[in-house]
């Protein structure tokens, strides 16, 4: 694991001793060295995990998004030079660092075997996307987002450290290898209930639940690119890897906590997606989708069947790709119309026939289209929610036709339709932006000639 | 027999090869074009040669599989499934597409995008071929999923035009809404017999298949534009013709019909089910042939007698009869086709006029194009010995001798009569009379692309019924002896519909309604789907969205429920608790007091 650790810490001296005019392209470079070696983990060779230590190890459900992770940081870098090009050398490198120490955090927090330390570095990440949002954020809304963002994930976990404190009391340890077998039910009682609540309720604000999601649209809109990024990829991975973790702790309990959120998760979906259909910014509009496909990540752990946690595993991990990819395309919109409102950023495809075909296949893979990942987890997801009540289909029905529409709306807004005046002397797309978007589209294409590797533990 | 599977994926292969060829320089090529169009009708060549060695050996099926992979006990296979039906359909479908493609190179031809537009003819074809070759549901998922997105691709091909835009969406969305039976059928498959390919299906026994069976078919009248979703087929016509035309005769709109000839052996032992399909198709073919009476615009006529075709398989498929509803997919194929590319013919000669009242007379000047237009009407009426006739008549025969639902077989039986008067209406507006359309004269159809393919699906609307019936070996056991007057049912109402239609033109030719009949609204505003429907449930929906999900929900509760409340309580709680109140005068005051008092001790202490 620290093959991966420490040339992640090395790229902060990479980026400070960096000249001037190679810092882009110093960090990007090494930091996809990076994620080529951290390639390597997919293959999980036994068939547990991969134990690198006593404090760090991967399985197939984290190596997933460990090599997301690792993945997003070039393209993180590759996304914010422009914005970023009127700053001073000192910000910009500023910046490098805190998206760096975040993928540290991140990278430990996916290989953490001890659940105490996966609950700070858990807590750590925030620090950095805080400071990413606040500081460089482009309206002054971001100070009202980076107080949701912090609160709301805040208050959310504490009482998960409690709870935390309490069973490794009872336990004896919280080593997630040890812990499966460790483990008691947990009988039914007022207290036990609570208990579940303090696990789940931080990483269902994370991810979020619907309710709780009113830090997500505001912190994806406010942050900049970089930071929607992460936020959309990674982040809010972080709650479904949580809670995919920690519910080995806590059965049989969750076959019955589980209704109150699967049906307001149920129900959210359907509100998200619709909310969607409403929306003039594009971020926010993209932000919303995440809440709605994050909705049936949701729904899908709750389950815990094993049809549904391979849905969910491969569910993150596409969606993960595909919000990334979103959200840089409305950032390449936005750094040529300067606007975020969809209406004003009409017949594109006219203007920028490349970015038109990334929209296109960015806007089908949201949508789940065989045979893309996206639909192979959705599948999965709806398959296990049919088996689990046979009703659950009409809400997903609904749900399946409203994403098509927002998806299709989306592009049809943005690139069909005759081109407004003011947009008529535009840049033409860069070839960084480009590769940007080839880079998140071929791990999709790539992963569905061969799922099984996001399929997690369970295939 | 390797050859068998080995000509076939050649077929198969060859159709890839100009798509990826987009990567290379060849693509910005002016040959480009050409290039597809030759594949096409190469892979129709070798495609003809398993056809006739699988139809001579007399095979049942040949499964080719390719493990992909396994979950969970679920093996997940690339597996083909050569039977009669793909066998069969591949070479129609790409003889279609053959001259489609050929005719759009004289009808696109100036347009700058034209190499693209071929690349998406051609992804559209290779998708049709994926559906109708997959041997499970997954990979049937592929294609069904794959047509879906070309169409709209397609359909928006003049993405500046906004109806354009509206009507590709509308097509995704009436999709959308099928693909949720079809998931649904996934999903029971899965749970109730864990498997996806067609034999495991098809081999365990169940006793309850309503709810898969009700998801295909949802599927289905989604995809076929059957009676409730069938408003987006219509709108489709907003596309050019020569996508309307590969849309409406080898592509898309048969995928649902298609699907449900799959599943027969599934189909055959629900009673449930066939009767509802049969309701559904008749009632799809009946209500679109009433629509097709009076539209006006010469694509629309077409579209809806598609999808009063498409009607008429649904009801075959309804009366247990999947061999011949694929038989009817094949032959529809060649002359609806055909019809599309008269159309085309006649739309661009004369400039871009869709009307068919601002036409007429046009026998004398585009002859070749009435010929063809004439025999495709008949054909798609069912006249004898052409290829309509080998298909219809023997599905209204079925059913007329079959003890099935009654009204449903009388419905059909009127929309048949209306199929020969609104043909006769194209004919009689069209191609007889006096010119009513402009001066200028724009009219040729002397291109060669043009008279080939026009030719081509000529030749294949006259004889390619007669081939194929002979050819294809049907599932169940034809009806043999029929009273005469059931024999003669479809000829006799097909004529009656052709007399009345042409008397009633001659005599009112030149009266004028006073005002408009209620049936007459009925028909013309398409049975007030369009008004009602896609004007008051995306109302709905979008308010609901805006009123209660966005505005209600999320901006005033949730906001309010907990992070604005709870700033709310934490305000005015530290506001009371606290004793700093910002009462700065007083402060000072005090603070003044104390200096004065301790100032005056200070002097007074001595």
């Amino acid at each position: 694991m620290l093959k991966i650790i420490l040339p992640t810490m090395m790229l902060v001296p990479l980026t400070w001793m960096s000249k001037p005019n190679m810092i882009w392209i110093n960090t990007t470079t090494y930091s996809l060295l990076i994620s080529l070696i951290s390639l390597t983990y997919l293959n999980q060779l036994s068939d547990n995990s991969l134990n690198f230590s006593l404090t760090f190890f991967t399985d197939s459900l984290s190596a997933p998004l460990l090599v997301l992770t690792t993945w997003l940081l070039p393209l993180m870098l590759m996304a914010s030079q422009f914005h970023l090009s009127k700053e001073t050398l000192t910000r910009k490198k500023l910046y490098i660092t805190m998206l760096i120490l975040l993928q540290l955090f991140l990278i430990m927090t996916f290989s953490a075997t001890e659940l105490i330390m996966f609950y700070i570095l858990f807590e750590a990440t925030l620090v950095p996307t805080l400071v990413i949002i606040t500081r460089w954020g482009n309206q002054t809304e971001r100070l009202n987002a980076g107080l949701y963002f912090l609160f709301y994930t805040l208050v959310g976990s504490l009482p998960l450290l409690v709870a935390l404190l309490y069973a490794q009391n009872s336990l004896g340890s919280l080593n997630f290898l040890m812990v499966q077998y460790w483990t008691q039910p947990l009988p039914n009682s007022w207290s036990n209930i609570f208990m579940w609540l303090a696990c789940m309720m931080a990483f269902m604000v994370k991810m979020p639940l619907y309710g709780l999601h009113l830090w997500l649209p505001k912190a994806h809109v406010e942050a900049p690119i970089a930071g929607s990024m992460v936020l959309a990829a990674v982040l809010l991975k972080l709650g479904g890897y949580g809670m995919m973790r920690i519910t080995t702790m806590l059965n049989p309990l969750t076959n019955f906590m589980a209704y109150p959120f699967m049906m307001l998760s149920l129900w959210g979906m359907i509100m998200t997606s619709s909310i969607c259909l409403r929306q003039t910014d594009l971020k926010s509009l993209i932000a919303y989708s995440s809440v709605s496909h994050m909705a049936l990540v949701i729904v899908a752990i709750l389950i815990q069947s094993p049809w549904s946690y391979m849905g969910a595993t491969a569910l993150m991990i596409a969606h993960g790709l595909t919000s990334s990819m979103l959200f840089c395309l409305a950032n390449s919109n936005y750094e040529r119309t300067h606007s975020r409102t969809m209406i004003l950023a009409r017949g594109l495809q006219t203007l920028l026939p490349l970015m038109a075909a990334w929209w296109l296949l960015a806007g089908l893979t949201n949508l789940a289209l065989p045979p893309t990942i996206n639909l192979i987890g959705e599948l999965f997801v709806v398959m296990a929610t049919f088996s689990w009540s046979n009703i659950t289909i009409l809400l997903m029905g609904v749900n399946i036709t409203i994403t098509a529409l927002y998806s299709l709306y989306m592009l049809i807004s943005t690139q069909r339709g005759k081109y407004t005046d003011h947009i008529k002397n535009i840049k033409p797309s860069y070839t960084r932006e480009n590769a940007l978007m080839a880079l998140h589209l071929l791990p999709l294409l790539l992963l569905s000639l061969n799922p099984k590797v996001v399929l997690g533990f369970i295939y | 027999m390797n050859l068998l599977t080995s000509f076939t994926i050649t077929t198969l292969f060859m159709l890839i090869m100009p798509i990826i060829l987009t990567c290379t320089p060849a693509y910005e090529n002016k040959l480009y074009p050409q290039y597809v169009k030759t594949t096409v009708s190469y892979a129709f060549t070798i495609s003809m040669i398993p056809m006739v060695m699988f139809i001579h050996s007399g095979q049942e099926a040949i499964i080719s599989n390719w493990h992909w992979m396994t979950i969970q006990t679920l093996k997940l296979s690339l597996s083909f499934k050569l039977d009669y039906f793909s066998m069969i359909f591949v070479p129609v479908a790409l003889f279609v597409t053959w001259s489609i493609m050929e005719f759009s190179m004289w009808y696109m031809h100036a347009d700058p995008n034209i190499n693209r537009f071929f690349k998406y003819l051609l992804m559209f074809l290779v998708t049709m071929m994926i559906l109708v070759t997959a041997n499970n549901l997954f990979q049937l998922f592929i294609g069904w999923e794959g047509v879906g997105i070309m169409s709209f691709l397609l359909i928006g091909w003049w993405y500046g035009r906004t109806d354009a835009n509206t009507a590709a969406l509308q097509a995704v969305l009436y999709n959308r809404i099928g693909d949720v039976g079809f998931i649904m059928a996934m999903a029971w498959f899965l749970l109730n017999t864990n498997a996806w390919d067609f034999q495991q299906i098809f081999m365990i026994e169940h006793k309850n298949l309503n709810i898969p069976l009700a998801g295909l078919l949802l599927a289905a009248t989604g995809k076929s534009a059957q009676f409730g979703l069938h408003p987006w087929l219509p709108s489709a016509m907003e596309g050019p013709t020569p996508v309307s035309a590969l849309l409406h005769s080898s592509t898309m709109v048969v995928a649902g019909v298609f699907l449900l000839v799959r599943f027969h052996p599934l189909m055959e032992h629900n009673k449930t089910i066939q009767t509802v399909t049969l309701c559904l198709g008749a009632m799809t073919t009946l209500f679109t042939a009433i629509c097709a009476l009076t539209q006006n615009d010469i694509k629309k006529i077409i579209a809806f007698s598609t999808s009063s075709q498409l009607g008429l398989m649904i009801v075959t498929i309804g009366i247990n009869q999947p061999h011949l509803a694929f038989l009817h997919i094949c032959t529809h194929a060649f002359f609806k086709a055909m019809l599309f590319l008269c159309s085309g013919s006649i739309i661009h000669s004369l400039n871009d006029e869709q009307d068919i009242r601002k036409m007429g007379g046009l026998f004398k000047s585009l002859p070749f194009t009435t010929t063809a237009l004439i025999i495709g009407t008949l054909a798609l009426t069912g006249m004898p010995f052409l290829t309509g006739f080998y298909s219809k008549d023997l599905i209204i025969e079925t059913a007329n001798t079959s003890y099935t639902n009654a009204w449903a077989l009388l419905t059909t039986l009127i929309a048949t009569s209306m199929t020969a008067a609104y043909s006769t209406r194209i004919v009689f507006f069209t191609l007889l009379g006096q010119p009513r359309y402009s001066p200028i004269i724009t009219i040729n159809e002397n291109n060669q692309f043009l008279t080939n393919s026009v030719k081509r699906l000529l030749l294949g609307s006259i004889f390619a019924g007669f081939l194929i019936s002979h050819n294809i070996t049907p599932t169940t056991v034809p009806q043999m002896t029929m009273p005469c007057h059931l024999k003669m049912m479809a000829l006799t109402v097909t004529i009656l519909g052709f007399i009345l239609a042409l008397e009633l033109n001659l005599a009112m030719q030149n009266l004028k309604f006073d005002y408009p009949l209620s049936t007459f609204k009925f028909s013309n505003q398409l049975g007030y789907f369009p008004t009602t429907l896609h004007r008051l449930a995306p109302m709905m929906g979008l308010s609901m969205s805006q009123k209660t999900a966005s505005m209600l929900l999320d901006a005033i509760w949730l906001e309010n429920v907990l992070p604005k409340s709870i700033s709310y309580f934490q305000m005015k709680s530290s506001i009371t608790v606290s004793n700093q109140k910002g009462l700065i005068k007083l402060y000072f005051l005090s603070f003044m007091i104390t200096l004065i008092l301790s100032l005056f001790m200070l002097n007074f202490h001595e």
